[in-house]
């Protein structure tokens, strides 16, 4: 599977460092709310964790300084070796190479084709046309699009949108792939799909992480899972299921 | 080769931009065509009439009559040139020419001449009196000048003195006023224009914000998210300058002679003039374009997405 991948020209990892890593992690708004408290999170390359918790948890602002749209009011956030708050504004865009997100309403471009959704990641940041001709047919193959690539995404069903926006969020070959909720608009088989494309990026040594409310989903796979509650971390365990089992 | 890729991304999608919110940039472009306009219009008058103002000043200041035949006895040469010494002599004085009435007849024939007219003495022997014209470094001299001669030991010698300080304080404050209301009318059409460029593009970059926001977490650089939007505004400025040379260059051939005869600009000036014109034309639209949308761009595109 993974020389097959490799073949593809998908990159494989085989480091373990974390990838991410909170320690005393904090965030309190301006308005007083406190929306993450105390996090301490090791999350090694290669792993595959389920983030969950209720609405307001905290689970958007967790992934928000991850991406560094917001820095912690308190504590330290690593993110593939580099401590976010050290760093400065002009290497934010090469901090976001390294994480591929994708979102529950797919964020895809309406008037471009597939191709051009997956194209417009490489081409915003300096890619030649010979990257972009080389690149996006692998990317669409892995994600099994590749017939679909002169397609609108309105003449896509809502799985095969996830997938395109998961080629793109893969185009820069990041350590690290965020999915914040990618099932909450697909059907349940639909939602199974992505999630078996997601294993396949996790196999090729892509870290994942995924925001949920699905419990099927999280119960049946029994990864890592963190549990945020009221901002803070209640739960980290391995092997586990969406609630507290004991 | 990564430069000349993001100079190729900058100018395509500015293009494409400019032209997805096709009526807010020709709006905004003829604001700026009208602003260049005016700028233009009011450089070819100042131009002119600084042209006339330096043809006064090298032409002759003060002109003294002499006294002489029918009143008094013609002056003599030896009078004449302790006059003429006298005269140079004098504080803010460049140069002085004796204008004797054989000469003075010769003019008054060539300006009918001039006018395709013949003069006509009807047969009778006139003699113009004789003058000596004074040119001055200084054109502020003039009323110095005039004492000198009026008060000073060769008084006897003038006749009537004429200066040309009148029409030379006429014109400077005829073009100080064309200066200032010029300048504030470019003021107000430049603020227009700048309000039309920052909602054009701040426009632009709403309509797009979702292409912001997509390129912002695929790791696009803030130069490449930026700057399509700045040069859109250029694009705008660039656009309005182009037009509004050509509009230019229409309307001068008729314009030039005027300049030339009118104004007395000095041909080889009046040659230059239009290239002159043009480059302040597109510097101008240029800079007005790059300044609205900077300014666009750093106050709406944080906000945006």
């Amino acid at each position: 599977m993974i020389g097959a991948m490799e073949r593809a020209g998908i990159g494989v990892r085989e480091e373990a460092q974390p990838v991410i890593s909170m320690v005393d992690v904090g965030m309190t708004y301006p308005n007083g709310k406190v929306a993450l408290a105390d996090v301490n999170v090791l999350i090694p390359a290669g792993d595959f964790v389920f983030l969950v918790g209720p609405s307001g948890a905290g689970k958007s602002t967790f992934i928000r300084l991850l991406i560094r749209e917001q820095l912690p009011t308190g504590g330290r956030v690593v993110v593939a070796g580099r401590d976010l708050a050290r760093m400065r504004r002009r290497e934010v865009p090469r901090l976001r190479r390294r994480i591929g997100i994708v979102f529950q309403d797919f964020r895809l471009l309406p008037n471009k084709t597939v191709f051009e959704n997956v194209a417009f990641a490489l081409e915003v940041t300096g890619s030649s046309r010979a990257d972009i001709r080389r690149r996006v047919p692998q990317l669409l193959n892995l994600v099994g699009l590749h017939e679909h690539d002169e397609h609108l995404p309105t003449q896509l069903s809502g799985g095969e949108q996830q997938r395109v926006a998961i080629a793109r969020a893969l185009v820069h070959d990041p350590a690290m792939l965020i999915a914040d909720e990618p099932t909450g608009n697909l059907d349940p088989v639909t939602s199974w799909e992505i999630i078996q494309l997601l294993i396949q990026i996790n196999e090729l040594g892509t870290t994942v992480l995924m925001a949920t409310h699905n419990q099927e989903i999280v119960n049946a796979m029994r990864r890592r899972v963190l549990a945020l509650e009221h901002g803070l971390l209640v739960r980290d365990e391995s092997g586990a299921a969406y609630e507290r089992e004991y | 080769m990564r430069f000349f890729r993001f100079i190729g991304f900058t100018v395509v999608r500015a293009w494409q931009g400019f032209w997805r919110n096709a009526m807010m940039s020709l709006a905004a472009t003829a604001t700026v065509i009208l602003m260049l306009i005016l700028l233009s219009g009011l450089l070819i008058v100042i131009s002119g009439l600084d042209s006339g103002l330096h043809f006064i000043e090298s032409k002759v200041a003060v002109t003294a009559r002499l006294v002489g035949p029918p009143e008094h006895a013609a002056m003599t040469e030896e009078q004449l040139a302790t006059l003429i010494d006298y005269v140079r002599g004098l504080d803010g004085v460049k140069d002085v020419t004796y204008v004797s009435p054989e000469l003075a007849m010769q003019r008054l024939q060539q300006t009918y001449a001039d006018r395709g007219e013949k003069l006509d003495l009807g047969g009778a022997n006139i003699t113009l009196y004789s003058s000596i014209e004074i040119a001055l470094t200084d054109p502020n001299a003039s009323q110095s000048v005039v004492d000198a001669l009026t008060t000073g030991p060769h008084k006897p010698d003038i006749d009537r003195i004429t200066t040309k300080q009148a029409d030379y304080d006429e014109l400077l404050s005829i073009i100080g006023t064309i200066r200032t209301v010029g300048i504030v009318a470019l003021i107000l059409v430049g603020a227009v224009v700048l309000f039309m460029i920052v909602n054009t593009i701040r426009i632009a970059v709403y309509s797009r914000a979702n292409e912001i926001e997509i390129m912002r977490l695929v790791g696009a650089s803030d130069s490449f998210i930026r700057w399509p939007f700045i040069l859109e505004g250029v694009l705008c400025g660039l656009i309005g300058g182009l037009v509004t040379i050509v509009l230019v260059a229409i309307v001068w051939d008729p314009i030039q002679p005027v300049m030339v005869r009118v104004f007395q600009m000095p041909t080889s000036v009046s040659a230059q003039f239009l290239a002159t014109l043009s480059a302040v034309v597109l510097v101008v639209g240029l800079g007005v374009g790059a300044i609205g949308s900077w300014i666009s761009v750093r106050s709406n595109l944080s906000a945006a997405a």
